[in-house]
């Protein structure tokens, strides 16, 4: 008879824990990593890491006053904390349950194409059949942007429809250069399959070497999505106050300024998988720990390393006019991205393979 | 040699030259600076600067010099200086007579110092800090008493004095310096100004 | 633009009346935005497109002439430098020069190079308060930084020269306030060398830099006819190919005797605009060589009129020499006459080349203590007709790639 002791007990409910609630991979994606929490704190790093990079060319110093030894790091818990327990003003004009709604389905829906991405090779950690995972991730990823238009309209500000209007004209500009990039490397490898485009850059050489024009166009939309500047069109302060986001405060403001971060960052992970190779060199080995915990990192310090580029360009760049920016997307990045497919393919044709 | 004008033009690029050495150009420089900042802010209070002292500051009577000739009074753009009489022994004529003296109110000066250029015995000088906290507003109007000694000054006792120095490549680089406030002696002169 | 009364309205004289377009939408960028300054503009806009702009200024009234009629002489000197506290010795010089014409003196030499040399440091910051400004509009917040971090090396010598940042309150009747110290025509020198290196990287990353060229070329042009029609001045009109500076025209001070350049750009855009405050910077730092060059040679005599100095007591001079312990070196003392000082009854005019144009102020007197009447012409002034008449036609986000580039001062306006 089996002595039935507490600490065989604890064991066995840890190890249920373990495998089926935190590490069951459609829970562990899209709430731990590459989902909620790993976004919020690669969110908080990246926006102390942008006030920092762009203090440190401005002849200042950032963040420092809080704790100088690291930097001014806590800075960003007090700013969130703040946000917290700010008061939140609705106005009595605007839209109540739009005014509401659209930035949590925004934040929720940045995060949706997190489900649909692999972040290592053994097939019992996949949270969806990964057989058309790359066409399902971009198709995710295209939900969340018209909460933008709804945000503003549901404002009832000037200000706020100026610049949903100008949000809208960007969607459908850069949306098809996104698509067009991220679905370039399907002729090369004939699959959607994300998990083997990883492993075909096993061998070294990632899809970004072989395929740069795809990977600078997708690095400009990604640009264009999220209002990083060159693009920041939609919030720009100097003109609009702050555009569709004028009118909020509290805790649904730092939702805002918040999602915008987490929407480049799903962005970036896709970039890593596709352009930069994901968990490659690394061969994940047996069991949860290097298995699935192990390459889900790698990913997360290269989609930050992605991240942290486009926040450095805030201190380089000013911003472009709106029909500026959109003829640079019809006219120049349009049939870039298009002769990125066509090298794909003639790729494909001389049988170059990574 | 009087000026000449001369007709200049805006710098011209080729197309593809000004898209791409433009924006090589200006990413070079953002790197650039990110690995070598130059930075100049001041940690203020934890570092003050020490001014030197041909500062305007605030205002300090020397009462044996003052003649009374309400020059200052009169030469005050803002009306801050006013002359209040007080009774006086007047040492050559020994004898008590009311005698007029100025008194400040810090609430409308505007640290000008046409009142230190303008006395003819040199009877008002500078002390070269001006960050002063009062806690109400009639606090800053002084009397006579509170108008010869020299202000508090809290933010040497905690701070670390710094300077600027003037630099080729750097601009404007913060030395530490090296002397401390405390020089400046307790009786009502200033010492000598520090040299750089 | 027709700004008829439509016939039939009923309206008092002098109302304007205009009729309201059905596709018209207005937006106001108010006093309380972060990219309008101390002022609003209504703007009227048909899709993007702006079809009106209308800029709604005299926030900032500090009825500065009503002011100086009650005040002394003297006194009127930090008052009228508060107008654009910027280039304050620039805005305070024409005022001071008329009077000296009602004097019917005359500053010497070294007071002559010694105004000189505050003007230019004064217009170097000035012109870079304005790049900084102009790039914030456009959003690039690093040539902000750094346009107000080497505006803190010219803010740094004014104040090693004047005792005072900002409000310098400098010149005076008759010459100047202080000497250079010891130390300064070397720190002048620094100070001059880092300009010019810094000007290139400026240029590397803002004027350059293709993001910011598309947004400015082609943007805003005044041509030259226009530019003479609204009667705009300063840079903004030099930068449409008028020739006209006050220092060439009818030169003033220590002008007469150095040597430099005065540019000229024809496109008239606001991409001009902006190398022409570069340019100008370029000449102000050859401008301060020279002057601390020839007051370095020169002895130290000849910084106040004899009117007011030959009287003045032993004491005077001791402390100029740095005498007395602890009344500092190379201050210049006033005589109490400055206090109550009367002026002969006239009528003088002046003018100047403010960072921002010329600046005009006649002064007239009828010989008692405080002037009966000033009259001050600033160059903003002058510029505002523009956003009226130049901006139509444009984006709406041309408009702070416009206004940016005129370099307004509200207060100057609305003294």
């Amino acid at each position: 008879m089996d002595m039935v002791t507490a600490a065989k007990v604890f064991s066995d409910i840890g190890w249920g824990l373990f495998h089926y609630i935190i590490f069951y991979p459609p829970v562990y994606q899209f709430i731990i990593i590459p989902g909620l929490v790993a976004a919020l704190v690669v969110v908080v790093f990246m926006i102390w890491f942008e006030r920092k990079a762009a203090a440190r060319v401005q002849m200042r110093y950032g963040p420092l006053e809080i704790s100088p030894r690291t930097g001014g790091a806590p800075q960003l818990i007090a700013d969130l904390i703040r946000y917290t327990v700010q008061e939140l003003i609705i106005p009595s004009a605007a839209d109540f349950f739009a005014f509401i709604v659209a930035p949590n389905a925004m934040l929720i829906l940045s995060l949706l194409p997190m489900v649909a991405v692999p972040m290592t090779s053994i097939s019992e950690y996949w949270p969806i059949p990964m057989g058309y995972s790359l066409l399902i991730a971009v198709a995710l990823s295209t939900l969340a942007p018209i909460f933008t238009v709804v945000m503003a309209w549901a404002s009832n500000n000037k200000f706020s429809v100026l610049g949903g209007v100008r949000e809208s004209f960007i969607i459908v500009a850069y949306e098809l250069i996104a698509v067009i990039s991220l679905l370039s490397v399907v002729p090369l490898l004939h699959t959607f399959n994300l998990v083997d485009i990883v492993n075909y850059q096993m061998s070294g050489i990632w899809l970004g070497l072989l395929n740069p024009i795809a990977l600078l166009d997708l690095f400009i939309a990604i640009l264009m999505s999220t209002s990083g500047f060159p693009f920041e069109i939609p919030d720009s302060e100097t003109e609009l106050v702050a555009g569709p986001f004028t009118e909020y405060s509290g805790l649904i403001y730092g939702i805002n300024m918040g999602g915008g971060y987490i929407r480049r960052w799903a962005f970036s992970v896709l970039m890593t998988l596709v352009f930069l190779g994901g968990w490659a060199p690394y061969r994940p080995g047996p069991g949860i720990l290097l298995g699935y915990f192990v390459p889900s990192l790698i990913v997360v310090v290269k989609a930050t390393i992605v991240m942290a580029i486009m926040s450095f360009l805030r201190a380089v760049y000013g911003r472009y006019r709106l029909d500026q920016a959109l003829s640079l997307a019809w006219e120049v990045l349009i049939p870039l991205a298009f002769a990125a497919f066509g090298i794909s393919v003639a790729e494909a044709f001389f049988g170059v393979h990574p | 040699m009087p000026a000449k004008p001369e007709i200049k033009k805006v710098p011209r690029a080729t197309f593809l030259g000004r898209a791409i050495a433009g924006n090589i150009g200006a990413l070079t420089l953002g790197v650039k600076y990110f690995f070598d900042p130059n930075r100049i802010t001041l940690l203020y209070p934890h570092e003050y600067i020490k001014l030197k002292q041909g500062y305007r500051g605030y205002i300090v009577l020397i009462f044996d010099k003052c003649i009374s000739c309400e020059s200052c009074a009169r030469i005050c753009p803002a009306k801050a200086m006013k002359m209040v009489s007080v009774n006086v022994k007047d040492k050559k004529l020994n004898k008590v007579m009311k005698k007029k003296y100025p008194v400040i109110n810090y609430n409308r000066c505007i640290f000008c110092g046409l009142c230190v250029d303008v006395c003819p015995t040199e009877a008002l000088y500078h002390v070269p800090y001006h960050d002063l906290v009062y806690l109400n507003m009639n606090d800053m109007i002084l009397n006579l008493e509170q108008f010869q000694e020299q202000p508090e000054f809290v933010t040497s006792k905690e701070g670390v004095p710094v300077t600027y120095v003037f630099d080729e490549k750097r601009g404007l680089v913060k030395v530490r310096a090296d002397e401390s406030v405390k020089q400046e002696g307790q009786t009502g002169q200033a010492s000598g100004g520090e040299n750089k | 633009m027709s700004e008829g009364s439509a016939s039939g309205v009923p309206h008092l004289p002098g109302m304007e009346v205009r009729p309201v377009e059905r596709n018209v939408y207005e937006v106001q960028i108010g006093p309380s935005h972060p990219g309008s300054g101390h002022m609003r503009i209504i703007v009227e806009l048909d899709g993007d497109v702006m079809v009106r702009v209308d800029p709604d200024i005299g926030f900032v009234h500090r009825t500065m002439e009503k002011l100086a009629e009650g005040r002394g002489w003297i006194k009127n000197i930090p008052l009228f430098e508060r107008m654009a506290i910027l280039d304050a010795c620039n805005t305070t010089l024409p005022y001071v020069e008329a009077v000296e014409k009602l004097l019917d003196i005359e500053p010497p030499e070294r007071a002559k190079y010694l105004r000189a040399l505050l003007c230019e440091i004064n217009r170097i910051a000035s012109h870079l308060y304005g790049i900084g400004i102009f790039a914030v509009f456009l959003g690039h917040s690093t040539i902000y930084m750094w346009a107000f971090g080497d505006r803190e090396v010219f803010v740094q010598l004014a104040e090693d020269l004047t005792g005072a940042r900002l409000t310098h309150s400098y010149p005076v009747f008759g010459g100047v306030r202080r000497d250079i110290p010891d130390d300064f025509p070397q720190n002048a020198r620094k100070a001059v060398r880092y300009m010019r290196y810094r000007l290139d990287e400026y240029a590397k990353i803002y004027l350059n830099n293709p993001n910011i060229r598309k947004r400015l070329e082609g943007v805003g042009v005044i041509s030259k006819t226009k530019a003479a029609e609204l009667g705009i001045v300063g840079p903004n009109a030099r930068a449409s190919g008028i020739k006209y500076d006050v220092r060439l025209v009818e030169p003033y001070e220590a002008y007469p005797e150095l040597d430099f350049e005065i540019p000229v750009f024809e496109e008239g855009d606001s991409l001009a605009r902006a190398w022409q405050r570069v340019e100008e910077i370029k000449q102000s730092l050859n401008i301060i060589e020279q002057a601390v060059d020839w007051l370095e040679k020169h002895p130290r005599e000849g910084f106040m009129h004899d009117k007011f100095w030959k009287t003045a007591p032993k004491l005077y001079k001791d402390v100029y020499e740095g005498n007395i312990p602890y009344a500092g070196k190379y201050r210049v003392k006033l005589m109490p006459l400055f206090a109550t000082l009367k002026v002969p009854p006239g009528k003088a005019a002046a003018r100047v080349e403010a960072g921002r144009g010329e600046i005009f102020y006649y002064v007239e007197s009828d010989g008692k203590e405080v002037p009966y009447r000033v009259r001050v012409i600033t160059p903003s002034f002058r510029n505002v007709i523009a956003f009226k008449y130049v901006m139509p036609g444009h984006r709406l986000m041309d408009l702070p790639a416009i206004y940016g580039s005129f370099d307004y001062f509200p207060p100057e306006w609305d003294r």
